[in-house]
């Protein structure tokens, strides 16, 4: 099929972190991956991209701050007209820092918190970092930045919903995600420390509707896990369709964790352009669109809304990325998600011991 | 009473005094005196459709009762609201409301300026009892124990801080102060009687709460009709091109724009209300159909999306 016009782009600078979250996104292999651009090659990406029709760009990583180019980079997507927004975890940036940033044309924050509460935010960090956190939140506010918390959710945290936006409505921030874990890479290692039981997330959601019902700020973003929820993840909006993700090396993927899919062939902006990239690489053409697809998401109404789920949880989970999304209990691999749903209730008030990312 | 069906009308009732919509910020203005004479028209002509639903909500609970004794007592609500006769009962002394706030009384009976999101809501209530049994019909009227007590507050109030609407509007609310705590003993009765298991009483609970939810979109949709909205200040507003609709970016998500809804947007500066900016387009678009409910959706819509910010 022919290459959709993409509309976001998620630059991952480095992935270079002072954390050491236990369901950290990045790839397992994180370490080997080399950091190819510098800020001019950036900026030419971020100009080609906007040619095809990029609006926005999260510039991410690992710690994007720690790119030693940021502030060319973020000029340059202002140069292009692009929406600019910063997803840090906060601890490596101080407000001289940030203004340069806003002056340079940075629009937004997200802002990573593990926890409400600093003891535990720092356990799942594996570093002491909450306190920094809070302190660079206030600098995003004070400079009239708009900020988003984001705190990815697990079993550990789940019940700190209520106390989470608490703490988005004291730092003023217009939004809260609170974003599943994703159970490959890091967290997979980890699931059964993470994954939360049924009562947790329904508590959960009625938190959400009671704060939704007191204010309409924050918006509050609270997806029901795909693991409890029998149907999969609309995974990136569907695989090489709106989001466009560059790895420090260049390479353009469809996703975060894509590059440790085998056998899967990505170009690098390094050796080509960003269009061919985008539209020509034959890893980025493989799950586009439906052809691809096995029964039952073939002939499946819900496939125009999920667009199959997650290639990388199908791969993670049965050894086959074109298989059918495991999450969904239309799948013949549903009783992987069930068993590990059965173990998460087991293990509940169990102690924490986790493997960081490392 | 058995100790269980005590604890059963206290959830229910706690569920009022959370959730029922005399804590809405539009019935708190209202009743402090700081409503403008346009939102009382709006609120009165709007709550009209509500009033026109009720009958019919009454009609459908009818016919689900197997009960001849039960038929008999709510049948009742229906005369009520419907009269015996041509001009009596509750819907026309709602329009001598609507006369007494200076409106149109056939304009408002016209129902033909109802905001989309208070037909939404009112004909989500209806769907509710359509679809659900006759408990759990019974339980979402139950909002009618909270009614008499917003009712002698409402009336204090017009008496208080509305003097221009003539006393004899007043006629509805003084009719529900004795009309819902009645209807309301009797439905509570019987939810009591016949919520048998704890999936019965839950099943009650959540029907009282999704009208809560509903009597209070009722309210966000007549507020915002009175809001200002503005474009988000940190909103990046990219006009069209040859090749790219209008877009407005935000920090997390990008909405695109038609034609039109660029042109709402452009009216959307802050100053004019949500009214104001349907009323504009209406002029500039004289065989547009449906353009005012049109202009209030689109509105709606954008401000759940984050596009847009109101001030009241």
């Amino acid at each position: 099929m022919s290459a959709p016009r993409p509309y976001n782009l998620v630059a991952e600078l480095t992935y270079r972190c002072p954390l050491r979250c236990a369901y950290c996104s990045n790839p397992l292999s994180f370490r080997d991956t080399r950091e190819a651009l510098h800020g001019a090659a950036w900026g030419q990406v971020l100009r080609d991209a906007a040619e095809l029709g990029v609006v926005h760009v999260g510039l991410t990583g690992g710690e994007p701050t720690l790119h030693p180019n940021l502030a060319e980079i973020v000029a340059a997507a202002s140069e292009a007209e692009i929406y600019t927004h910063l997803v840090t975890a906060g601890t490596t940036l101080d407000l001289p820092g940030l203004r340069t940033l806003r002056d340079a044309g940075l629009r937004s924050v997200q802002l990573s918190v593990q926890d409400s509460r600093p003891a535990e935010s720092d356990r799942i960090a594996g570093v002491e970092s909450f306190a920094r956190k809070l302190e660079f939140a206030r600098d995003v506010r004070a400079l009239d930045l708009p900020l988003s918390l984001n705190v990815v959710i697990h079993r550990h945290n789940l019940s700190r919903v209520p106390e989470l936006i608490d703490l988005a409505r004291e730092l003023g921030a217009h939004r809260l995600e609170l974003a599943n874990a994703q159970y490959h890479g890091w967290a997979l290692l980890n699931r059964e420390q993470l994954l939360p039981t049924q009562a947790q997330i329904d508590s959960a959601a009625r938190a959400v509707e009671a704060a939704r019902r007191q204010h309409p700020e924050p918006e509050i973003i609270f997806v029901f896990p795909d693991y409890h929820r029998g149907r999969p993840k609309p995974c990136m909006g569907g695989w090489g369709r709106r989001v466009a993700v560059v790895a420090p090396d260049g390479r353009v993927l469809p996703c975060h964790s894509a590059a440790e899919l085998p056998g899967l062939e990505f170009w690098s902006v390094a050796d080509r352009p960003f269009r061919a990239c985008w539209e020509d690489a034959p890893g980025m053409n493989l799950y586009r669109g439906q052809d691809w697809m096995p029964e039952p998401c073939r002939s499946c109404p819900e496939r125009e809304r999920d667009f199959g789920g997650c290639r990388c949880q199908a791969f993670a989970l049965t050894g086959d990325a074109g298989a059918t999304d495991p999450a969904c209990d239309l799948a013949a691999s549903h009783d992987l998600i069930l068993a590990a749903r059965r173990a998460a209730e087991q293990a509940e008030g169990s102690p924490l011991q986790l493997r960081y990312r490392g | 009473m058995n100790p269980d069906d005590a604890a059963f009308e206290a959830r229910l009732r706690a569920i009022g005094s959370t959730r029922y919509h005399d804590r809405h910020r539009f019935n708190l203005r209202m009743h402090e005196g700081k409503l403008s004479r346009g939102e009382i028209q709006t609120w009165v002509l709007n709550r009209y459709y509500y009033q026109t639903r009720i009958p019919i909500k009454d009609s459908l609970i009818v016919a689900k009762a197997q009960d001849a004794e039960f038929r008999r007592g709510w049948v009742q609500r229906i005369h009520d609201h419907d009269g015996e006769r041509e001009g009596e009962g509750g819907l026309e002394l709602w329009l001598v409301l609507a006369d007494a706030v200076g409106l149109d009384r056939a304009e408002v009976a016209r129902l033909q300026r109802v905001l989309p999101g208070v037909r939404r809501a009112c004909d989500e209530y209806v769907r509710f009892v359509e679809d659900h049994d006759l408990l759990e019909s019974v339980a979402s009227s139950l909002t009618e124990m909270f009614a008499g007590d917003i009712m002698k507050l409402r009336i204090a109030a017009f008496e208080e801080h509305y003097p221009w609407v003539e006393i004899e509007g007043l006629r509805y609310f003084r009719s529900r102060t004795k009309q819902a705590p009645r209807d309301a003993a009797w439905g509570l009765a019987y939810v009591l009687r016949e919520a048998h298991t704890e999936a019965d009483r839950d099943r009650c609970a959540a029907a009282l709460e999704r009208k809560c939810e509903i009597l209070w979109s009722l309210l966000d949709a007549v507020e915002a009709a009175h809001a200002h909205p503005a474009l988000t200040p940190y909103a990046q507003l990219r006009e069209s091109s040859a090749d790219q609709p209008a877009t407005v970016v935000l920090p997390e998500r990008a909405v695109e724009l038609n034609p039109s809804g660029r042109e709402i947007l452009e009216l959307c500066d802050g100053a004019r209300s949500a009214l104001h900016i349907a009323e504009e387009l209406r002029r500039r678009h004289p065989d547009g159909e449906d353009v005012e409910a049109d202009t209030h959706a689109f509105l709606a819509q954008m401000r759940s999306l984050g596009v847009l910010r109101t001030g009241q």
